[in-house]
This record gives C-alpha cells, structure tokens and sequence, in this order.
C-alpha cells in the first residue's frame, strides 16, 4: 500500500537523519532522497555514509533540481523543446525579460514562445521555470513522465520540503497520485530559498506546505505528522525558546541537549568586541550576503547556505530589521527574513552571537550581553 | 528487457536500416556482403563500446562511415556547398516496462520508447579548430579527429555501457582477427556471469596472491640484486606484479578447458564453449543478448548439430541473433525466425502474404535460402528446364556453370508468384523462364505486375511471344508445341538431336513424343552433349 506523508520538524530535531534512516530501511525498490540546496544534498550524503559506510546501491541522492532536469525534463522535453538543453541557469528573479515598457513595468516573454520563456540564449534552462516545464512535458505526454518516475523510484524523500513553491507543488501532487510512496519532512519556519517568482499557489508560499496539503490534495490520502520531530536535539533550551519566539502560532519546540558550557545562549555584542569574541569563542560567522564584512580568518556562511548545518557556536551579523525585531517582538518582520534569522539562531548548539552596539539600560527577555572582562 | 528493434544510419554498408527482432532466435540469412555481420557488430558496438573486440573509444575511422555518404560530404564541400559532418547512429530499443530510466522520446522517432542511442559525431568543441580546417579548404577526408562517440539512453542522459543491463556477448569463430588479446570475449562472458560479490572475491585474491608473490624470499633477493645493480636513476626500481588497472585481475586470469589453455583449443570447440557460456548467463537483473556470427565455420557437420541443438533449448529465455549463410542451420532453426537481407531490405516469413507463407512452411525451406542467398537467380518451372538453362549458359560463358558466377537456377513448379513476392521485397534479381503454353495474353495476365508500366528494373520475365501451332495429336489432345522441347527443336536442325539424344526417328513428330514423355532424359543428354547448339531467343534473353 502506498503513502504520503508529511513531517512537519524543529530545527535540530534531527530531520536529516530520520530521512536518512528511513530510506536505507527501504531494501526493496529504488529510493530518491531530494532536497533543495547542495549543501544538504551533500548533508544527506555525508549523513548515509555516517550510518551506512557508503551509499546503497538502491539510493539516490540529488537535489531538486538535478531530478527535475535528469527525470522531469529531458526524457520527454521533446513534446516541448526539441534543441538540446545546455543545463540550468540559477536566477533571483522572475526570468525571460523582454523588455521594459515605457510605463514602467517589465514585460516577460509569454510561454507561448516556448524558447524565449523557458531558455537563455544558451539554451539553459531558468530555474524558475524548470518545475513549469516538467509539468507542461508531463501533460503532453499524458503522464509519461510521473508514470517514468514512478517506475523508477518506490519511494521518494523530500528533505526540506518546506522550500517547494509554485509548480514545484503541482508536482508534488502528482507524485502524490503516482505509484511512489512519497515521504516528505520540513520546518515551515526555514523558508529560505524563494527563487520562484511564479504567482502559481502563491498563497501557499513562507512555509505553508502544510496548508496546501489539507486546501489542494485533499484526495492524495496525505498523513501530516507534527510530533515525532518536534524535539530539537541541537539547540539547548535557551536557544529553543528564544528562536520559539520568532513563529507565536507553532508549538515551541522542545530541547534535550543539556549540555552545559561556560557561554550559553543568546548573547548580544558590541561591533569593537567582535575581534575578543572571535577569539574567545570561535564562532561560525553568519551573515546575509557575502557584500557583509566580517573577519575572513573565521568560518563564515550566509544565512541561506547555513540551513540543515549544525555549529557549536554562531555570530550573527544582522540586518536592521533583525535587530527591530530583537528589540520589539511586535516588530513585524517579513516571512523571508523571519525564516533566515530562524535558521541563523538554531544553527548552534550552545551560543548565538549577534551584533549589535547595545545601550547598557537595554533588557530584554531571554538575551543575555558580553561584556569582555579587560 | 530484450532488444526488440535496431535501427542504423551511416555504418559501414547502411545508409539507413531499420530491423525489428523477435524476443528469442532471430537467424540473419543473407548472401556474403549483405551486411549480416554489420548489423552483429552494429548491436554489439552499441551495448559494449567494443567493435573487432577492442574498445572503439579511441580507434575512430574514417571507415566506418558509410561509403557514399562520406564522398557525398566531401564532394559537397569541395563544390564549396554548406555541408554537414555525417554521423553514425545506432538505435536500441528495448521492450518491456522493467527499464524505465532508459524511457524518453530522444529517438530518431520522437515516440515513447525505452532504449539506447550511440552516436558517433562531430563534437561541438572543436568547432574553432573545425571552422580554420573549413577556410583552408582542405578537407579530403573526414575530420574523424574532431568526431566523439556519444552514448545515451532515450531519456537523454549520458550513459556508459556498463549501465545498460542488456549484456552482449559476441562469438565469433569465423576469423583469427583476435590473435591479440584473443581472450577479451571469453573473459568478458566469464565476467558476465558473475554477480558483484564474486568479483570482489576474485579481485581479493588477486591482490593476496600479489602481495604472496612480493613477500616470497627469491623476490626479495632479486628485487635487492635490481636496486644494487640498476642505477637507472635516484628512485627505485623494483620488479612486481601489474596492479595498476582497474581489472588487473581479468588480465592475468585464463580460462582452461581440461588443463588446455582457452586459446589453444580448436576453432570449433571455442565457439561451442563461447556459445554455452553465454547461454547459461542468468543473472537476475540483467538480461543477456548473444550474437553469433556464421557458427556454420569451424564446426563439423555433427558438431553444427550439437550446437544447433542447444541454441534451440535456450532461444526460449535468451535472446540469440545468429548470422549465416548456411542453409542447413536457418532451416534446422525454424523458418520463422528467419530475416532475409538483402541490399538493406530485410524480409520475414510474416511479411508474405498469408498463403505463400504457409507455402513457404511446407516446403522445405532450403529453395527460400537459395533464392536469398544467390547474386541472381533464374526461376524455371522443372528440373529439365533447369537443365537445358544450365547448358544454354555453359554455351554463352566459356562453359562456366551459373552457380560459379552467383547465379542460382531454381525450379520452382508453379510457384513462380510466391517467389516473386520475396524477390520483390528484397530487391532480388530475379528471372524467370516460362513456356507460354499457347496462350501469350494469359502469361502477360499473370506476370502484370512485372512486365510494361509496371516492370521492376530487377525482375525480368521471359518466355517465348510467338504461338507454335502443328497437327500433332497426342491421344486425343492436340501436341503442345509451346514448351522448352519443342522450341528447342524449332530452332535447330531436329535431326541434330538423334545425335545428341542417341536416338534414330525419322519423323519430327515421333521426336516430339519422346522428348516429351522423356523430358528429365532428354535433358541430361542436351546438358551432358559436346555437340553445338542453338536456343531460343528467350533463353539467351534470360541468361544475359
């Protein structure tokens, strides 16, 4: 009997490595584990050889869009586009510009111009648009290419389901249909990746899979599970609740790392301490673009590649909103910098830096400040 | 999972050809040159990279092109026309739902299929280097150094052969093209049969057997004597034992039969053992496909029995696809599983009309090969016919007999129209030799489809267009004076033939009698005679 199911989890609850052991419990069939990023891709490599040695020879593990291009494009890209595709072209922001028109606005080459909408003039294909074509190639090939699928893979592992927007969900619910068992986990909270512009289920975008599920496949028999990975095993508590904070309408999650070290939880620091912390303390520096300085002797992601990696310890380079937030809970920071500061803060174990040139008179609930003894 | 259609452009002698297969036996029958062995190594080349059992990878030619449309490419370019490079393509495809990652409409059908593709192609990267050899117009052969082999399944994706789980197996005894590395066939058949574990197994040992060998005394103190004595440069030197392939193992092993090395058996045998190798691959999730290329060579007529034996206990769940020209196998196989080929035409029993197949079953098979397998064949009616055009032809060529030139006289009763029908499906030079019987509009209603508007270049019918008419009675029947006899004694003095029949009538119509009621006689004494002759006009017509 088939099944779909989704997982909803916390951050450090383990995620990757609940899917990683559900796959290789799967001797029979084929099995696909896909998620968005690289950097979980080879998260979940790593995690498979951790556990297993090495990579089963019934497991693949790919991102989303190497799939899309491998099994969703290229067998049957002939009902659509017969040249051959050059690979795919990661884009920001809503592809296939046209031209500006003098009013203001930007118009986009219609889908009808199946080359201009769909391909750069090197023939890759616009990231925003590759799930839009996997459909539109499956529709024309009355199913063939789900049916394909299907064959291939029994089962198929979606890490961070959460970062599927647009067309990438009309997928979803045809997988939900086809013969595969389709097993899904994902925070709603660490929606980082918004690359589809499309204005496809746009209501179901900053993380609300969970929606879409119970609003648009109410027939796809999806069981949504909210407990098993609701414990973060990452995060201490002080951790837990403060990042707890950012999402009021989830269950706060709950710790059981218990750790104890001499600097634990959230800390606030003033920029001329930085250089005293990085040393003290040897954090992970976490920032929102690479145009952000830090020091470059220390470990440093943006906060978008950070997701799924776990660090002792993190310094947070905010952006202004952040600290609005920080100071006022009320604050109403948008869903995108919400997720990332999310990510940010339950990257660590035991502490999280953020810096922030702080009035001494400043409290607030739950964040602690470094004062360097000189 | 077995190959259920081939399709070729540009190998070697096709420009385009296109096959489909049975699940189990299917027998190649063709003349010499028809391309059978082009089709075996055609697959072959596809599921292994391997061609004349060497990888082809980096041994590109200029040769394996087809002919015509590497001299059309060069003719173009000469003229100074835009021209594109010719390619090679060779299409798989593969039947049942059990593949479904090689599923995709990247085929030169654009359809819904599973299988391969092997192309071998200009490669876009040396477009630059490409474009300065186009201006210097010096192009007189093919850019072959600018050509890549690419390998991909249906669903456009780059494979490699070890992924495609339809394993070939090549036997081949008809040449000693393989003296060097002679064993890659056996060894890869051996390899074939072994599941993953096995292969670690023997790779183990090797390695084991390897460091036993460095550790052995007499090694050592050779390896000492080496360093003391070579000074080939500041680093050591050291005898050892090759390790370095990836496969060394499969380099170092043979296979033995009864102590005798594999490659010191007979021809005969090694194709034999080949053969039951192959056929008792069984690998679960693999399917294994075997080519045999002209068994007939190398094998005793016993052994040709032996080996047809077991080649139809296993065409049940292998797939076997056999080349031959011999008769004697493509009739013992089954008439069923044949595929004519020739002049890239291919023809199957079930491709006749209803009736003349089941004609065809009847008889015994081999008068369908000898039309196949023949350069022309001359169609007559019975043996005596064939007998007298045997001799016309001596006459006219040196007394060279027919076959000697490729040239198959076949008597065929009443069944000119079945035969026909193939020759016309396979582009067969075919002639036929009929008596008009008296009735020349009723000879051109039957052959309608051949003769005026509708005549083929490659099928000519001949008989003679005048009615003969006597006063010979034969019971109560008038004499039928439209017959090969007569018309034989039409055009010679008749009484040249008492001679040549060793007969003594005086009358022309008592010769008639005897010819007639003794045509088989008659005729061995025409073809056995020393004495000159004329025929008539239609014979030598059929015989030019």
């Amino acid at each position: 009997m088939k099944t779909n199911k989704l997982i909803i989890a916390a951050a450090g609850a383990g995620k990757t490595t609940f899917i990683v052991n559900e796959a290789l419990n799967q001797k029979e069939g084929n099995v696909l584990i896909t998620t968005y990023t690289r950097a979980n891709e080879e998260e979940i490599r790593k995690k498979v050889i951790e556990i297993n040695k090495c990579i089963p020879e019934n497991i693949t593990i790919q991102t989303w869009f190497s799939f899309l291009l491998q099994h969703g494009v290229r067998p049957y890209q002939g009902c659509l586009f017969e040249k051959n595709i050059k690979g795919m072209i990661l884009v920001n922001k809503q592809s296939a510009f046209r031209y500006k028109h003098r009013n203001g606005f930007s118009v986009y080459y219609k889908e009808e111009d199946t080359q201009k909408h769909y391909f750069t003039d090197t023939f890759k294909i616009y990231s925003d648009k590759l799930s839009k074509f996997v459909f539109r190639c499956n529709q024309k090939s009355d199913g063939a290419v789900i049916d394909r699928l299907s064959r291939i893979y029994s089962h198929i592992f979606i890490d961070e389901v959460q970062d599927l927007a647009g067309y990438d969900l009309e997928l979803l619910k045809l997988l939900f249909g086809s013969d595969s068992n389709i097993n899904m986990v994902g925070d709603p909270r660490q929606v980082t990746y918004l690359t589809h512009n499309e204005s496809k289920f746009k209501k179901y975008r900053d993380g609300r899979i969970k929606d879409f599920i119970q609003n648009e496949c109410k027939g796809s028999n999806c069981e949504i599970d909210e407990e098993t990975l609701n414990l973060s095993h990452r995060n201490n508590e002080l951790i837990c609740s403060f990042s707890s904070k950012l999402y009021p309408n989830f269950e706060p999650c709950t710790s059981n790392q218990n750790d104890v070290t001499k600097h634990d939880g959230i800390f606030l620091l003033r920029k001329q301490d930085v250089e005293k912390y990085l040393e003290a303390y040897n954090p992970t520096q976490l920032r929102h673009s690479i145009k952000t300085e830090v020091n470059k002797s220390y470990n440093t992601l943006n906060f978008g590649d950070s997701k799924g990696l776990t660090f002792d310890r993190v310094l947070i380079y905010p952006t202004e909103l952040f600290i609005k937030w920080i100071i006022d809970n009320n604050y109403n920071l948008k869903p995108t910098s919400r997720s990332k500061f999310y990510v940010a803060i339950t990257r660590a174990r035991y502490s999280v830096g953020i810096i922030y040139d702080f009035d001494s008179s400043l409290e607030i609930e739950g964040v602690k400040f470094y004062e360097p003894n000189n | 999972m077995k190959i259920s259609r081939i399709k070729i452009e540009n190998f070697k002698c096709f420009e385009t050809f296109d096959l489909t297969l049975n699940d189990g036996l299917n027998i190649l029958v063709g003349n010499n040159e028809a391309g059978k062995s082009t089709i075996l190594e055609a697959i072959h080349l596809a599921l292994t990279g391997l061609f004349n059992g060497r990888y082809l990878k980096n041994e590109l030619t200029q040769y394996l092109f087809n002919n015509q449309v590497v001299a059309k490419y060069l003719y173009d370019l000469d003229q100074g026309k835009a021209a594109i490079p010719p390619y090679i393509l060779i299409e798989i495809f593969i039947s049942g739902e059990d593949l479904p990652s090689f599923e995709g409409n990247d085929n030169s059908e654009k359809i819904k299929e599973c299988g391969i593709a092997l192309k071998i192609a200009f490669d876009d990267k040396y477009q630059a280097e490409f474009e300065q050899l186009i201006k210097n117009e010096n192009v007189k052969t093919l850019p072959i150094e600018y050509y890549n082999i690419f390998l991909t399944s249906f669903a456009r994706e780059n494979i490699t052969a070890r992924s495609i789980p339809i394993k070939s197996a090549m036997i081949d005894s008809s040449s000693n093209r393989y003296r060097n590395g002679s064993d890659i066939y056996i060894s890869r058949i051996v390899r074939d049969n072994l599941e993953p574990e096995d292969i670690v197994d023997i790779s183990q040992a090797h390695r084991k057997m390897r460091d036993n060998f460095m550790r052995d005394a007499s090694i050592k103190a050779i390896n000492e004597k080496i360093k003391q004595s070579v000074k080939i440069s500041d680093k050591n030197v050291e005898l050892s034992v090759e390790l370095l392939s990836k496969n060394a193992w499969e380099n170092s092993l043979i296979t033995y039969l009864d102590d005798v090395p594999f490659h010191y058996i007979g021809k005969g045998e090694q194709c034999i053992v080949k053969t039951e190798l192959a056929l008792a691959h069984k690998k679960s999730k693999e399917a294994s496909l075997i080519l045999i290329e002209e068994p007939e060579n190398h094998l005793s007529y016993s052994k040709l029995n032996q080996f047809v034996h077991s080649i139809k206990k296993h065409c049940e769940d292998k797939q076997i696809i056999i080349s031959t020209h011999n008769s004697f196998v493509a009739n013992k196989l089954g008439l069923d599983n044949l595929i004519l080929l020739n002049d890239s035409k291919t023809l199957r029993l079930n491709d006749l009309k209803l009736e003349t197949k089941s004609f065809f079953e009847k008889i015994s098979g081999y008068d369908t090969l000898r039309l196949i397998l023949c350069k022309k064949a001359i169609l007559v009616e019975g043996d005596s016919d064939e007998l007298v055009l045997q001799k016309a032809y001596m006459f006219e060529n040196d007394g060279k007999l027919p076959i000697e030139d490729g040239i198959d006289v076949i008597s065929v009763g009443t069944s000119f129209l079945r035969f026909l029908e193939i020759a016309e499906k396979i582009n067969k030079l075919v002639v036929v030799v009929t008596d008009n019987d008296g009735d020349v509009e009723a000879v051109q209603k039957k052959y309608e489809n051949y003769l005026g508007d509708k005549a083929k270049s490659h099928i000519k019918i001949c008989f003679d267009g005048t009615v003969d008419t006597g006063d010979l009675m034969v019971g109560s029947k008038p004499f039928n004076y439209n017959t090969l006899e007569p018309k034989m004694l039409k055009v010679n003095d008749w009484q040249d033939f008492n001679t040549i029949l060793e007969t003594s009538f005086d009358r022309l119509d008592d010769l008639h009698k005897y010819m007639k009621q003794n045509k088989t006689a008659c005729a061995l004494k025409v073809f056995d005679t020393e004495e000159e002759m004329e025929f008539p006009d239609y014979i030598i017509e059929a015989i030019k």
